[in-house]
């Protein structure tokens, strides 16, 4: 699926960015890629940055909401200053946290708000249709597709503004804690839909997160945010598991936190390896789950 | 590929083409909103009382035949604050008039007072009906690709499009502010006295969210290439005809002309 | 110091006949600590809203202390529940913390030297005692949401209930919402929260609350809700246990809902 030297959907290099009217720097010296079918989790404590990173990495910000963006930040290997910002949504799409102010307001049904981005670029009605039915099948909604937006769940209105992005077919997905507001289903409905899109439709997702849980779980790397700036960065489970995470204002995992529990115990090693094994086994159920 | 681009172009669920039934409903949607703008600058224009019934009249016999009868119930609830007002103001407070007929404490509720407010407030509720059934009878999406097509700018229209559906969430954005508030002791039912009060703590959270609102939905807008320069592709064939346009314009020119020469006082009603 | 609240066949069906509560009988002691879960939609809210008045039952009664709430108004009501909402934004209107922390204490007729000592009192507790002069919205979301919390603490009510107190916070957050839930409890006021987060849930409160479909269908401890026998009531709910209590019953142990119960079980046991 990707062509070899093809620029990567998401490259960010030196990037640092002042909302505008305003005089510090909310990202400063951020360096990150992500590739196609990958998926890169951010975590940090709150006013670390991580909603500003998702706006830079989706364009919206300079494109949209204006400021000052220096370094290198780059989609599909265009930089998003020089492109419009239709040009970018079209490259790396977004999905914030509230379900219901990012849905158009102007669509009777889901389908018609999966074609709304399409629409707007002017698409052929056929090829419309065809991009609205692969959306609606690659987050499994098809079966929302004659119901009134406004009347979803919190977590199937994420599926369907999910749908709504995807079906201008941006390389890069971005999502802003996108089960914040959601309950365990909808979380669970969103993760399982973030790990599809990656996996089999190869989509280059960024994705920022409090629940560390769920990040282990869908993510394959993770860098930590904090003062604007990237403090630690490896695969998800280095990162997830280093010690520092906690400083840092981050809940590590429920596994993570029972490992360390048991070496702070000091507990008989007889007991912490089957605990560790019993651990392993759950775990082990819930990837392939 | 063209043969299977036109193939999925007759794939266009019927729940999505939604074929509307009733001559009314079938109107292109900007006949319908120069109807609605005519019926408005009548039912204000034109002094007397034949301006507003006329409107009235109309607008009900357009409500029965679409069959929005009921649909219209929050368009009129919306008028009862100012309706209230008007009629306080004008009864109690109409400068000049004369003939009292009944005093409350200082005031003096006056007959001319009284029928002055009824007519204004049967202004409001025929311009608030002829809202109601434009809005009840014209899909925002159809409006706004009508308009679009006619040059209209498609932020100018979409802003007024989706303020439409944004109520029913005002609304219940100010549900849960009232409930914020009065589960910290803002009291909304005692005497009107305290319920002055509690403005600024209802008011301020409205205003700031509905900013805030304005601001995350216009930049999740743009993230779905709202701005883009092309034109936005038409899904539901919206019909026009040269009789439609002599209706547009005879609406408009007639509406315009009757309150002009009302205000040039060579035409009376009563 | 607080009081009791007695939901007697509570049942509330919403103007357009969705029944939102099915008839719940409920029973909180003064100074209880309690966790209400369950998916959107199950009554978690409108259950809570009942307490202070905002919602008044369609059947059943509501008591306080064994007092009716009906005919009480909720700004009368508000003085013995105190309820912080989910999102801080649809309340904070005022310039300053401090002034938005004083509305509710004014509300109840708190003036002066009071007023001032629950304000100052309120604001350390969430740790913003510097931030008194700060707009509210110059505070992130994290503070604005503690500080949301400052404004029913200073209304120092017996009952304080909160609506997903974590959603949207960070680790230091949700240590801070911990610690004044603690610390209420110390003083002898009933807290009850609404939350999707579970591992929040078994480390905090003494007891769990589970709904569906506008019922009750799990009451008891952490250890006994999140045991075994009741993981498929829970999957009805789309609730998954803490990993400490599957871990746990791996084990063999029963009643291990957080680290620190299974660490101690595993100690108790020996080898």
């Amino acid at each position: 699926m990707t062509v070899p030297g093809a620029a990567a959907p998401l490259a960010l290099s030196g990037v640092r960015y002042q909302y505008a009217g305003t005089s510090a720097w909310a990202l400063d010296g951020v360096d990150l890629t992500v590739e196609p079918g990958r998926i890169l989790g951010v975590v940090g404590p709150n006013d670390a940055g991580k909603s500003t990173l998702a706006l830079v990495a989706s364009g919206l910000a300079p494109l949209a909401i204006g400021g000052r963006l220096e370094g290198s930040a780059a989609l599909g290997g265009r930089e998003t200053r020089e492109l419009a910002a239709h040009e970018a949504a079209q490259r790396s799409g977004i999905l914030f946290q509230n379900p219901s102010t990012q849905l158009s307001g102007t669509a009777h049904t889901v389908w018609e708000e999966v074609a709304f981005g399409p629409r707007n670029v002017g698409l052929g009605l056929g090829e419309i249709v065809e991009r609205v039915e692969a959306s609606l099948a690659a987050l499994r909604i098809e079966s929302l597709a004659p119901r009134d937006p406004a009347r979803l769940s919190g977590g199937q209105a994420q599926l369907v503004a999910l749908a709504s992005v995807f079906a201008l077919r941006p390389a890069c997905l971005v999502l802003d804690e996108p089960t914040s507001q959601l309950d365990p289903e909808g979380t669970r409905l969103v993760g399982e839909a973030i790990r599809r899109l990656a996996g089999e439709l190869g989509s280059a997702i960024l994705v920022t997160e409090h629940k560390t849980a769920l990040l282990a779980r869908v993510a394959d790397a993770a860098i930590a945010l904090r003062g604007g700036t990237v403090v630690a960065r490896g695969t998800v489970r280095e990162v997830l598991e280093d010690p520092a995470l906690i400083e840092l204002g981050v809940d590590p995992p429920p596994a993570v936190r029972l490992r360390r529990a048991l070496a702070a115990a000091e507990v008989d090693a007889g007991a912490a390896r089957r605990t560790l094994d019993a651990l392993a086994a759950l775990d082990v159920k819930e990837a392939a789950g | 590929m063209e043969d299977a681009l036109n193939e999925a172009a007759s794939r266009v669920p019927d729940y999505v083409l939604r074929p509307v039934d009733g001559t009314y409903r079938r109107l292109n949607p900007t006949t319908k909103l120069v109807i609605a703008f005519s019926a408005a600058l009548v039912a204000f224009g034109v002094r007397g009382w034949t301006g507003p019934l006329v409107v009235l009249a109309i607008v009900v016999a357009t409500a029965a035949v679409t069959r929005i009868g009921r649909a219209m119930r929050p368009f009129v609830l919306a008028t009862i604050p100012l309706i209230a007002s008007i009629l306080l103001v004008n009864t109690f407070l109409y400068p000049g008039a004369e003939d009292v007929l009944l005093r409350v404490g200082p005031f003096a509720a006056t007959g001319t007072g009284l029928t002055e407010a009824l007519q204004a407030s049967l202004r409001v509720v025929a311009f608030a009906l002829s809202v109601a059934v434009f809005s009840l009878t014209t899909p925002t999406d159809d409006l706004l690709v009508d308009l679009e097509r006619r040059g209209v700018g498609r932020r100018g229209v979409f802003v007024i499009g989706s303020a439409i559906r944004t109520i029913p969430r005002m609304v219940e954005r100010a549900g849960e502010i009232v409930e914020a508030q009065r589960a910290r002791g803002l009291d909304t039912e005692g005497s009107p006295l305290r319920r002055i009060r509690g403005i600024l703590p209802l008011a301020g959270p409205m205003i700031l969210g509905a900013v805030t609102d304005v601001e995350e939905r216009t930049v999740a807008l743009e993230a779905r290439a709202f701005s883009a320069p092309a034109q936005r592709t038409v899904i539901r064939p919206i019909p026009d005809s040269p009789a439609q346009r002599a209706v547009r314009w005879s609406a408009g020119l007639g509406a315009a002309g009757l309150v002009a020469l009302g205000i040039a006082g060579i035409l009376r009603f009563p | 110091m607080s009081v009791r609240i007695d939901l007697d066949g509570v049942a509330f069906t919403y103007p357009d006949g969705t029944e939102a509560l099915a008839g719940v009988d409920l029973t909180i002691l003064p100074g209880e600590r309690v966790a209400i879960v369950g998916q959107n939609g199950s009554g978690k809210s409108t259950l809570v809203r009942h307490m202070n008045g905002l919602l008044r039952p369609t059947g059943g009664r509501v008591l306080l202390d064994g007092r009716d709430t009906a005919g009480r108004h909720v700004a009368d009501l508000a003085r013995t529940v105190g309820l912080v909402f989910q999102n801080p934004d649809r309340q904070l209107f005022a310039g300053t913390a401090r002034a938005e922390v004083a509305f509710g204490p004014r509300n109840l007729g708190v003036r002066g030297a009071d007023l001032d000592a629950s304000i100052d009192g309120a604001l350390a507790a969430v740790g913003l005692e510097e931030a008194g002069a700060t707009n509210p919205y110059d505070l992130g979301f994290s503070r604005r949401k503690l500080l949301a919390l400052a404004s029913i603490l200073a209304m120092r009510t017996p009952v304080v209930i909160l609506d997903e107190p974590t959603t949207g916070q960070d680790a230091g957050g949700v240590a801070r919402v911990q610690s004044i839930v603690a610390d209420l409890a110390g003083a002898g006021r009933t807290v009850l929260a609404i939350s999707h987060d579970l591992h929040f849930v078994a480390g905090t409160f003494e007891r769990v609350v589970v709904m569906r479909a506008g019922r009750i269908v799990l009451d008891g401890s952490p250890a006994e809700v999140f045991a075994a026998p009741n993981w498929e009531t829970l999957a009805s709910t789309y609730l998954e246990p803490p990993l400490a209590a599957r871990v746990g019953d791996r084990l063999g142990l029963g009643g291990t809902p957080t680290e620190a119960d299974l660490v101690a079980a595993l100690g108790a046991r020996g080898s």
